[in-house]
């Protein structure tokens, strides 16, 4: 099992990179993986940052029921697009549960990236920020940085659903607009509820 | 050679596993092509400068409102 745990933390590593450089072709193999040991880790990373954060928040809830809420919104999220796939898919056996599993979970490195890089700023450059010029000038820098990660994102989940679902890309666009419908009052509710400031998706 | 014939076969399953998009009309669709090719491989090559005017341009616009956004979202990891 330490092997195989070993093995998997290689490939995720492998697969994070290859996201950067290349993330059509990764993301195609990705949706083909059977590993289970691959999302495993990966959301095993996603709790240690909980844990980490809970220092750093106002405590007002604990870290594992965020952590929770969290796994209810990311299964939530992947069973709307494949039961939305299922209806959009004349060949219902292709889709498989799975491979929306494996590519939404590493669509989460972007978010993962940038809520860790952000709590770490937090300790070292702790906002407000002001309005000298290095004040301005992290500020453009802060824009630029969470503007790439978010396109990068976007890239993942629109990547996550094409090779997931098997759709056009009419179709996903279509998916995508129907699940931010319900997900953006959600995220709301979420933010009202201070469970979430930002969407952890 | 059985080996070499399965992982074309495998490659091939792999490549061929969705249809390629089509737009309904080719000049939209040799658009598309063109432009995602860019963000295939490599997207950041791409990606960083345009996100770096993105925030200039904005900081243009916006001024001060700008650093008030990042103050936020700097509380909101």
């Amino acid at each position: 099992m330490a092997t195989d745990l070993i093995t998997s933390f290689v490939l995720v590593m492998r697969n994070f990179i290859l996201l950067i450089i290349s993330p059509y072709k990764t993301m195609r193999k990705i949706s083909l993986e059977k590993d289970l040991y691959q999302p495993a880790l990966i959301i095993g990373l996603i709790f240690i940052y909980f844990k980490f954060i809970y220092y750093l928040r106002d405590r007002i809830y604990p870290a594992t029921l965020i952590y929770l809420i969290f796994v209810i919104n990311f299964f939530l999220t992947i069973s709307f697009f494949y039961l939305l796939s299922k209806l959009f898919n004349k060949n219902k056996k292709e889709i498989k549960f799975y491979s929306f599993v494996f590519t939404f979970i590493y669509s989460m490195l972007p978010t993962l990236i940038w809520f860790l890089s952000t709590s770490i700023l937090y300790i070292f450059l702790p906002p407000p920020r002001t309005f000298s010029l290095m004040g301005k000038g992290f500020s453009i820098f802060f824009i630029a940085y969470s503007l790439s990660l978010l396109i990068w994102k976007f890239i993942l989940v629109y990547l996550a659903v094409r090779f997931s679902s098997k759709q056009n890309f009419f179709k996903v666009l279509t998916m995508i607009i129907y699940y931010l419908i319900w997900f953006i009052p959600y995220s709301i509710f979420l933010y009202q509820f201070k469970l979430f400031r930002v969407p952890f998706i | 050679m059985k080996n070499i014939n399965f992982r074309m076969k495998q490659k091939m399953n792999e490549v061929f596993s969705i249809e390629p998009n089509d737009l309904g009309v080719n000049i939209l669709t040799n658009y598309f092509r063109k432009i995602t090719s860019y963000l295939k491989t490599a997207p950041f090559i791409l990606v960083i400068p345009l996100t770096i005017s993105i925030s200039l341009f904005l900081y243009i616009i916006f001024g001060k409102l700008l650093v008030r956004l990042v103050t936020i979202l700097q509380y909101g990891y």
